[in-house]
């Protein structure tokens, strides 16, 4: 998220729509898209369908979504994510949530992770939170909010016989960076390592946890999610 | 009715505390203290002898003794007959048997009456004393009394038990009376001295000479002798003929009344019969005469005990009945059941229940007909009558049953006291379901409540903190970096964050979104990853349930998974459960912690909390543990499908 090279990405305008109902919070992303230069916001939204019409008439580069709108208020940001993987690939979406509930990241990116970013509503002020995700998933790859990598690591970490046991308190920072869907060199940043440390360090996680080792970043984030996300048992069928 | 009553009493008073609960609730302080008053009465023991006999029964007593110790005199100083002690106690006993019988009848049915007749035909045949007197018209006018004992007594037979005689009866009694005055005739006119017939009664030397001669041809004599013996031989076997057809046709309540009085008249018949062909007409020799004359005079003499045995039996029956009934109504029976155990207590297999339907003014059965009463054959005994003043019940039974009142009474009561308990019982069960009902709308209230709580936090209060909090950071971004505007904006930024977490755990708290979109196993799932222990799952895709199970499900499942990491040990671990079984939602949270003594910590382990959130929704659960053994939380809830 902190990928901020400006001056080696060459400069591009990116065309967004924007899906939010709750009008103070669309004034927040307003102004915090205002700032960037590099954005040209092509039209408000505040529900599933208004939002699937724009995409129809703008063939923007990012949707930033709300998970909960009209019609039904659960998660017609998800829903519409899954949609526009069918009917404009080359959309990336950013769904912005209240849910810190890994619950709803893991449906999002189920149905593929590349061009998908997962944020919690309150950090999108924070300086290139919002910015780094639509710059990340309009180049293909994937953004999870660290709050709720987090919540995930803790609860595998808690885990009896948790695999997360065998690695070191370093190796768990990195594979949350994974999880986050950082790249090697991004993880390196943020961690004050070498991009060689970095890998060693991967490669050393993806050993102990049984996990193929994936250069693409975006597969990398469903992979790792996945794994911090099993819980006991996988769901039977029903009776 | 003085002393032998109190059963009865108080079960009306029941009845009527019962009807006026019913009817009037609202009664004032002093109305429940009189009730109180009435309803409470000295508590007298239920004697199981006999009422002590009234002034009427001890006059009668009185003069039976009177008249007995007359006749006795007269029998024991009159010179005439030769055993005269044995005679005048066969008199004195004569005279008690009946007039005793005829008490208890009277005191049993004081309508029928049988009683009075018993009581006069026991005073009156004291007056048999004077067949031991020496003067002559005296004396055979002793003799003569047997013509109308004799038949006073077919009579007594003949119109048990109403007193009225049929056709056939009246017949027979006609004919009976024709015979008794053609045989009574020879040894009125023809013979020089009259003999007793009785035994005992036998003259000490010659009979007194007999006043009434007219003539002493013994050829008529023997005419009228023949037709004597032929007479009353045959009116004995007409009347026997007439009780066994009787006793054929009558049912069974009836004959519980006719068979102990037809069986001691039979007997006392075929002892006259017998004394008349035996002795009479075949001749024979004077022991076998005597024999004859000795059982006639028993059979007399037990001849009122056939009414005492009718008044015995017709209590012992009460008593069986009415313990069977007691027994066969002991589990809630139906209507129908009331009804057959009624005809089994009342031995009658046509009685009937009758219900009193106030708007319509007319008695129905079981099945809501119209009862119709055949007023010849049957009979109907109603219920006390209620303070609206119709009886709620009536039983139609058979007509013999008046002459059994106890039975008729106590089945009614008992009938009544069945069918009151069922209807009290059958209102508990109703106001039970009512209260499930209303307990089950209550608990879906309450979920869909918590839902739109959750929804209000989730769309209004926190998307205000989080737009607050977007603007708070956009501020920041414009303060000059480590300045200590921007400090304090950062400070003001993290209590902002702490400020969500706490309305995000809050709105969790009171509906989790997940349970709402998603089900219980996703629920579950992230209630565990948020668990601060370690938790295993094992969950079945149960789908989607009523809102308010799911509810009842889930925060049990929490309480139990809290409860686990408060109390479990610091090393404690969680396995939660969740499966269907046939019409049954199940689940189970499992620890292997501490565990503890289950009584001492009932309202720490909420369990009273999961009881009120499952029994809502028709639920149960159960707690085990021990210390050392872990907890385990079983539920069920019951999901109609």
């Amino acid at each position: 998220m902190s990928k901020t090279e400006p001056v080696e990405t060459p400069a591009r305008t990116y065309r967004i729509v924007v899906a939010e109902d709750a009008y103070l919070v669309r004034e927040g992303i307003r102004q915090v898209l205002e700032q960037e230069d590099e954005v040209e916001v092509a039209e408000f939204c505040s529900d599933l369908s208004s939002l699937l019409q724009a995409v129809e008439r703008h063939a923007p580069d990012v949707v930033v979504t709300d998970i909960r709108m009209p019609p039904t208020n659960t998660d017609e940001g998800i829903r519409a994510a899954a949609t526009l993987r069918e009917e404009s690939p080359q959309t990336g979406v950013v769904v912005i949530s209240q849910y810190v509930s890994p619950h709803y990241a893991i449906k999002l990116f189920e149905e593929g992770s590349a061009r998908r970013a997962y944020l919690l509503k309150e950090h999108i002020g924070h300086r290139n939170h919002l910015m780094g995700a639509i710059r990340e998933v309009a180049s293909g790859g994937s953004v999870v909010d660290p709050a709720v990598v987090e919540v995930l690591v803790e609860s595998r970490t808690r885990a009896k016989n948790s695999p997360l046991a065998h690695l070191t308190p370093r190796e768990r920072e990195v594979l949350a960076g994974v999880a986050e869907g950082k790249s090697n060199a991004a993880i390196a940043k943020t961690l004050f390592l070498t991009k060689r440390a970095v890998e060693k360090n991967i490669n050393s996680i993806f050993a102990k946890l049984d996990l193929a080792d994936d250069t693409d970043v975006s597969r990398r984030v469903v992979a790792s999610l996945l794994f911090l996300a099993e819980t006991g048992t996988p769901f039977q069928g029903p009776a | 009715m003085t002393s032998r009553t109190p059963v009865p009493e108080d079960t009306t008073v029941a009845f009527e505390q019962l009807d006026v609960a019913d009817e009037a609730p609202p009664q004032t302080a002093r109305e429940l203290e009189a009730d109180r008053d009435v309803g409470e009465p000295s508590l007298r023991p239920v004697r199981p002898g006999i009422r002590r006999p009234t002034g009427t029964e001890i006059a009668v007593v009185a003069a039976a003794a009177a008249v007995a110790a007359a006749a006795a005199v007269v029998v024991v100083n009159g010179g005439v007959t030769s055993n005269a002690s044995g005679y005048a106690l066969l008199l004195v006993l004569n005279v008690f048997v009946f007039v005793l019988a005829g008490l208890a009848w009277r005191r049993a049915r004081p309508w029928s009456p049988y009683g009075l007749a018993l009581i006069g035909y026991g005073l009156a045949s004291s007056l048999y004393c004077l067949a031991s007197v020496s003067q002559p018209l005296v004396f055979s006018i002793g003799v003569l009394l047997w013509v109308p004992g004799t038949f006073f007594v077919w009579w007594l037979i003949l119109a048990f038990p109403s007193g009225r005689l049929d056709n056939a009866g009246r017949v027979v009694l006609a004919l009976s009376g024709a015979v008794l005055l053609l045989g009574c005739f020879p040894k009125t006119f023809l013979a020089t001295s009259m003999a007793p017939a009785v035994p005992l009664a036998r003259c000490a030397g010659a009979c007194p000479a007999n006043p009434m001669q007219i003539d002493a041809d013994s050829s008529l004599a023997t005419v009228f002798r023949h037709i004597d013996i032929a007479g009353t031989s045959t009116v004995s076997l007409l009347i026997l003929v007439l009780l066994a057809v009787r006793f054929s046709r009558a049912s069974r309540p009836r004959r519980r009344l006719l068979g102990p009085v037809y069986l001691f008249s039979a007997i006392l018949l075929v002892a006259g019969g017998a004394y008349a062909v035996g002795v009479s007409w075949l001749g024979a020799p004077p022991t076998a005469n005597d024999t004859f004359g000795f059982a006639v005079t028993a059979a007399s003499i037990l001849f009122p005990f056939g009414f005492i045995a009718a008044i015995a039996l017709a209590y012992a029956y009460v008593g069986a009945a009415l313990g069977s009934m007691v027994r066969e109504l002991g589990v809630n029976p139906s209507v129908t059941g009331v009804e057959r155990v009624v005809r089994q207590a009342l031995d009658d297999p046509r009685a009937q229940l009758a219900f009193w339907l106030p708007r319509a003014r007319r008695y129905v059965d079981r099945h809501g007909r119209q009862v119709v009463v055949d007023e010849d054959h049957t009979s109907t005994w109603r219920s006390r009558e209620r303070t609206d003043g119709e009886a709620t019940l009536a039983i139609v039974h058979d007509a013999a049953l008046d002459e059994d009142p106890e039975l008729i009474e106590a089945v009614g009561a008992e009938t009544v006291l069945a069918l009151e308990n069922r209807r009290l019982q059958q209102d508990l069960l109703d106001s039970i379901a009512a209260l499930r009902a209303s307990r089950k709308r209550l608990a879906a209230v309450a979920a869909a409540e918590r839902r739109k709580i959750e929804r209000d936090l989730h769309d209004s209060a926190q998307q205000m903190l989080i737009a607050v909090r977007i603007q708070l950071e956009l501020t920041r971004g414009q303060a000059d970096p480590e300045s200590k505007l921007e400090h304090q904006l950062a400070r003001l930024g993290d209590d902002l964050d702490r400020a969500l977490d706490e309305l995000r755990s809050v709105a969790h708290g009171i509906y989790p979104p997940l349970l709402a979109e998603e089900g219980l196993p996703e629920a579950l799932t992230e209630a565990a990853r948020r668990a601060p222990v370690p938790v295993q799952l094992e969950l079945e895709d149960v789908g989607r349930l009523p809102e308010e199970i799911e509810t009842a499900v889930y925060f049990s499942c929490l309480e139990a998974l809290q409860n686990a990491a408060k109390h479990g040990g610091p090393d404690v671990a969680v396995t939660i459960r969740l499966w269907w079984e046939p019409h049954l939602l199940r689940f189970s949270v499992s620890d292997d912690g501490v565990g503890f003594v289950p009584d001492q910590r009932r309202e720490a382990t909420g369990l009273t909390n999961m009881l009120d959130r499952l029994g809502a929704v028709g639920g149960r659960i159960s707690i085990r543990s021990a210390p050392g053994r872990g907890t385990d939380v079983d539920g069920a809830v019951t999901v109609s499908t």
